[in-house]
């Protein structure tokens, strides 16, 4: 039935690969797709849709590798589209045939979902995962049992050794597939006559769709509302007990499984499992030295690579907008190209190797099965906060770069828990924010040191730890604002220690910084674009006063003083673009923090990304030279007289006022349009972004009134 | 019905490095995915690590380790080995 499609000519198969978490699903996709993978967002949902071709013989396949799963129950967001994409109501996305990968070492667990498949009447093959593991233990397991007792193809393989991979291929190529129904018999748990009822109301092909419908379908936002209340009413009229029927299934599908895996597993030897590594690992006060550690070694190693390709983003992008610049003609068109939309795509760029990287060395502590001890040590001391253990991954990604963090956020399955750690990661003390502390703290921190402490360093951490506890204490504050009717669960399987596979890692490297610079590059392109015109533009009669006396004073001054008259006349026409207009109009409101409306500019323009305040107050306090050494900056701001006080205007109260507004405020327009790209709306990302303002206004106006 | 008895007891009281055998899991929402996992009564479970503070329990189950919160393996009632 389901190989008939419309044109059998020209329709590529779709074959969906499915499986439980860590059996070596996606190792397979890669391997069968390689670089020819595409990723969608399924409607609805953050969970990403992984597609690839796979090229073989001649012909193309499609491959979709769907999330993984335990069973055909959706418990999270991931679940529900393995769930939504198997019902066979959904014609567009159903796939023709359906691959599923076991871990050799869990058949009973694989089996449960490979079952729920078989009744569910796919066109089904199994690939046996992990072989070499299996034998590496003495585990003998007779596929041609398994393949008697549920009559679909069943191969064997080593993924990670690119073994079995050719058979594989072939399976595809042949349609090798097997499809039976009717392992259980569902009818004898559920009632026939309601099954009957679902099964032609829907016209469906067997009483375990019907079952899986009366279940899920209320559930499903695919399902027209008419069909869901059509449900509804059936599942009233018979006072049916779904709960009861779903662990009744269960019992009844592992008691006959059980009975095929002890006629076809055989162990030859049992030994201890336990895994030495895990003896330090897993360790009371071991464990947590170890993953200091690890944190320790991943953000040198952060720091101290990724500067390089990001300096060498940021001299290309800037010399490439001189050369246009000098190709094209003058006027605000060019203008727009070289200070608009190139930084702005520079402005994109330069992440990605932060976030590659960060992602690099997340897929590494994954693939090694690592991560899941992290989520193990760290669940007790995340939960009074209302976060998860899974949290941790996200938030220590936040020291490097928020985005990736929000990003990674979504493997957590709790609705509540993921949201507190989306908004809450933004508040740890990212990267960018340094070049405004370290410039803050060089004009008001002596360059002393007490006992051992150097003053500098000690404020420098000190502002680390106050976003550690900005994230804790406002995850506290959230977890009692946000309801859920979620129950949050840990259950972690913690996989057997393996090698990392390179090939996985460098495909999730290159995924992850394609996604960022194709859905959140949009976001930022658009505000670094407004931002342009408004520091650009302001009122014309103004702008064109300046800039003529400019050009007047150019023409009579002597070629040394050049780069200083054009440095103020630059000065002042940001000063009076609208930008300079909007900075004046939010003085009274930053008055008392201690800002002047030339810093008001600063944090305006700098909501594009913080470390703009560099460059934005090395232009208003008319620079000139190179804005990239802080030496001139520093020396050039300590000097700033506030003309009403007499005194300088980057007190140590400004300053310090300054550094806890930054620790606090969003001032990242990257993750606005990550937070919203992962919660699907604007509402979060909003929401966040005036807690985070409001947060370091107060936070701000405190430090400012006790130091000043 | 079992409490008296000192071989029979809730996961979470299982003491370090012990096995013991599933009898039965406890009527919750999270009972299906304690299923689902493989925790089905008659198999043997063994207490392999604790996380401090009260924190998750690892426990080892043929070949797999299955990390649970404690109120998690309250669920799972068992007779010790």
């Amino acid at each position: 039935m389901t190989e008939s499609p419309t044109h059998p000519l020209v329709k590529t198969p779709r074959i969906a690969i499915i499986g439980n978490p860590n059996v070596g699903k996606s190792t397979i996709f890669n391997q069968l797709t390689g670089l020819n993978q595409k990723i969608g967002n399924y409607p609805g949902v953050t969970v990403d849709k992984k597609t690839g071709m796979m090229n073989f013989k001649r012909n193309t396949y499609e491959i979709v590798d769907l999330p993984g799963t335990y069973s055909l129950y959706p418990n999270s967001e991931d679940e529900i589209i393995a769930h939504r994409v198997l019902n066979q109501l959904n014609t567009k996305e159903k796939p023709d045939y359906v691959l599923m990968v076991i871990d050799s070492l869990q058949l009973s667990r694989g089996l449960f979902l490979a079952t729920q498949l078989i009744d569910m009447g796919l066109n089904l093959a199994l690939v046996l995962n992990m072989a070499d593991l299996a034998t590496k233990r003495n585990i003998e397991i007779k596929g041609f049992e398994i393949f008697k007792a549920l009559g679909v193809p069943i191969l064997s393989t080593d993924a990670r050794g690119e073994k079995g991979l050719d058979q594989i291929r072939e399976l595809i190529h042949q349609r090798n597939f097997g499809n039976t129904s009717g392992f259980i018999a569902i009818e004898e748990i559920v009632d026939k006559s309601l099954l009957q009822n679902v099964k032609e109301h829907f016209n469906l092909q067997n009483f375990y769709q019907a079952y899986q419908l009366l279940r899920f379908g209320t559930k499903d936002k695919t399902i027209s509302a008419e069909n869901r209340s059509w449900i509804n009413h059936q599942l009233e009229d018979q006072h049916f007990d779904l709960d009861a029927a779903q662990l009744e299934e269960t019992k009844l599908r592992y008691k006959k499984i059980t009975a095929i895996v002890e006629k076809t597993v055989v162990r030859k030897e049992v030994k201890n499992q336990e895994s030495s590594i895990d003896k330090i690992l897993l360790h009371p006060v071991f464990g947590y030295a170890v993953f200091a550690a690890i944190l320790l070694l991943i953000f040198q190693a952060i720091f101290a690579w990724s500067s390089v390709p990001m300096d060498f983003i940021d001299g290309t992008f800037a010399q490439f907008a001189g050369k246009v610049s000098e190709l094209l003609p003058g006027g605000p068109l060019s203008s727009l190209i070289t200070e608009g939309i190139i930084p702005g795509i520079g402005g994109v760029v330069i992440f990605i190797p932060q976030i590659a990287m960060l992602f690099g060395f997340l897929a590494i502590l994954e693939d090694t099965g690592y991560m899941s001890r992290v989520v193990f040590l760290m669940d007790r001391w995340m939960r009074p906060f209302g976060l998860h253990g899974k949290s941790i991954v996200p938030l220590v990604s936040g020291v490097a770069c928020a985005i990736p963090g929000v990003m990674a956020a979504r493997n957590i399955g709790n609705w509540k828990e993921k949201m507190i750690t989306i908004l809450v990661t933004p508040l740890m003390s990212c990267s960018a924010r340094l070049p405004v502390y370290v410039i803050l703290i060089g004009l008001v921190v002596p360059d002393e040191s007490i006992g051992f402490i150097n003053l500098r360093s000690f404020a420098l951490f000190g502002l680390y730890v106050l976003g550690v506890v900005g994230v804790l204490g406002t995850a506290f504050i959230l977890k009692i604002i946000l309801k859920t009717e979620e129950k949050s669960y840990l259950m972690v399987e913690l996989p057997s220690y393996r090698r990392p596979r390179w090939k996985d890692v460098g495909l999730t490297m290159y995924n992850k910084s394609k996604t960022f610079v194709t859905e959140a590059g949009k976001v930022i392109l658009a505000i670094s674009v407004i931002l342009w015109v408004l520091a650009t533009y302001g009122p014309p009669s103004k702008m064109d006063a300046i800039r003529t006396a400019g050009q007047e004073k150019l023409a009579l001054a002597p070629e040394s003083e050049h780069e200083v008259i054009e440095a103020e006349t630059s000065s002042l026409l940001l000063e009076n673009s609208f930008i300079g207009v909007m900075g004046r109009g939010i003085e009274p409101v930053i008055r008392p923090l201690g800002y002047d409306w030339k810093i008001g500019i600063a944090l305006i323009a700098s909501f594009a990304a913080r470390e703009v305040f560099v460059s934005t107050i090395a232009t208003i306090y008319s620079i000139g030279g190179d804005p990239e050494d802080d030496l001139t900056i520093r020396q050039k701001l300590d000097q700033q007289i506030n003309p009403v006080t007499g005194e300088k205007v980057f007190n140590t109260a400004t300053a310090f006022s300054l550094m806890i507004f930054y620790a606090f405020a969003m001032q990242c327009m990257s993750t606005v349009a990550v937070v919203y790209r992962e919660t699907k709306g604007w509402k979060w990302p909003l929401i966040q972004t005036t807690y985070m303002t409001v947060l370091a206004y107060l936070a701000a106006f405190i430090t400012y009134q006790i130091l000043s | 019905m079992y409490g008296f008895h000192p071989m029979f007891m809730t996961a979470e009281k299982m003491p370090l490095s012990r096995s013991a055998i599933i009898r039965e899991i406890s009527d919750s929402p999270l009972k299906i995915n304690l299923m689902e996992l493989g925790f089905l009564p008659g198999k043997k479970i063994t207490l392999d690590h604790t996380a401090p503070g009260g924190g998750p329990m690892a426990f080892r189950m043929e070949d797999t380790l299955l990390a649970l919160r404690k109120s998690e393996a309250a669920l799972i009632q068992v007779q010790l080995l």
